[in-house]
């Protein structure tokens, strides 16, 4: 026997649990087979490109918990992941997974790419992923895009914290439920 | 939602970091293991007994020192606690599922608060968005109606979202 060929099955062997590494035991342990392939080909579709795979994972296990059918589950996790390449388009190639996740939901909530963009160009050096939180929170209770863009934009304007944005977010719910109650504000 | 830093287990934290720093350092080898590997195969891959119990204590004994720092550090880095509140009287049993305990239906139970009827669980999370609901009784599902709603709720269950700075 060569002395080359045990090296090589080793090498064989490590490289195979290289590749069973990438793939995510929550899905297999989860989903049905091929509920997990499918989802498995859009995470590693997501890895490729450099987008993170996470939210996928945690989309298709929510769906799973919830009752939902494989179909639904696929859709949704696509969706997830067609939301977060626009939301890297607006934010840039170094926003990072917590940034990328919520401009995912701000695009869905209904908000432009542009706003994202604006913030983007005024908060550089500080994630974005509360600013971009909170934004999107203003927009599905209720108030109007472009107002809550405003408000949020002024904070970033003048390198507010993030807790500061979560105190506007207080503030505002505060002004729409007195303003739904028909009290004076 | 806006929470003090833990600030007291920052010197846990130093520790822990530079115990895991030693152990992901790379481990030189002996270039010659190589032929000592070959050359025990070729043997028939008869071992001789003892040689690897010391590297096995190592590995025991550095286990176990990380598993007692974690332990006594108690909350990862950069994490902060969140306390969740639901009043929900007639249940007998909450718990509060989301993308933190990858929607784990009996992976965080809340517990009974001395007013009756109020449940509460502290998480211990990083900053970011996260979303999640409440599951009474492991059949009826709540959003929790302190945080925003979810425009994200895909399945037809409303959830809430909890923003942690």
């Amino acid at each position: 026997m060569r002395p080359i060929r045990p090296i090589a099955v080793l090498m064989l062997l490590l490289l195979q649990a290289s590749v069973l590494a990438a793939q995510d035991r929550r899905l297999g342990e989860r989903l049905d087979p091929g509920t997990a392939a499918a989802v498995q080909r859009l995470v590693d579709s997501a890895h490729a490109t450099g987008l993170p795979t996470e939210p996928l994972v945690q989309k298709a296990l929510e769906g799973k918990t919830m009752g939902a059918s494989a179909e639904r589950i696929q859709e949704a996790v696509g969706a997830l992941l067609d939301r977060l390449v626009h939301a890297r388009d607006a934010l840039g190639p170094d926003a990072g997974q917590a940034e990328l996740t919520a401009g995912a939901s701000a695009l869905r909530a209904g908000l432009a790419p542009a706003s994202l963009r604006q913030l983007h160009a005024l908060r550089t050096g500080s994630s974005l992923a509360v600013p971009i939180s909170v934004l999107t929170d203003l927009v599905v209770q209720g108030l109007p895009p472009d107002e809550a863009t405003r408000e949020v934009l002024d904070l970033a304007r003048n390198g507010r914290s993030d807790d500061e944005f979560v105190a506007l977010r207080r503030r505002m719910e505060e002004r729409l439920r007195t303003t739904d109650s028909g009290a004076p504000p | 939602m806006s929470m003090t830093p833990d600030t007291g287990l920052e010197r846990d934290d130093d520790l822990l970091h530079r115990v895991v720093t030693e152990l992901r350092r790379p481990v030189a080898l002996d270039p010659a293991l190589d032929t000592r590997v070959l050359d025990v195969i070729r043997s028939g891959g008869q071992r001789r007994p003892g040689r690897s119990m010391p590297l096995a204590g190592a590995a025991l004994a550095a286990g176990v020192l990380l598993a007692l720092l974690v332990g006594k550090a108690g909350a990862p880095a950069g994490t902060r606690e969140v306390r969740l509140r639901l009043s929900a009287p007639s249940s007998s049993y909450v718990s509060v599922v989301g993308d933190f305990n990858d929607w784990n239906p009996a992976g965080t139970p809340l517990r009974p608060t001395g007013n009756p009827g109020v449940w509460t669980v502290e998480l211990r999370l990083k900053p970011g968005r996260y979303h999640y609901a409440f599951l009474l009784d492991g059949r009826r599902w709540i959003r929790d109606p302190a945080e925003p709603p979810n425009a994200e709720s895909d399945f037809g269950t409303p959830t809430s979202v909890l923003t942690v700075s």
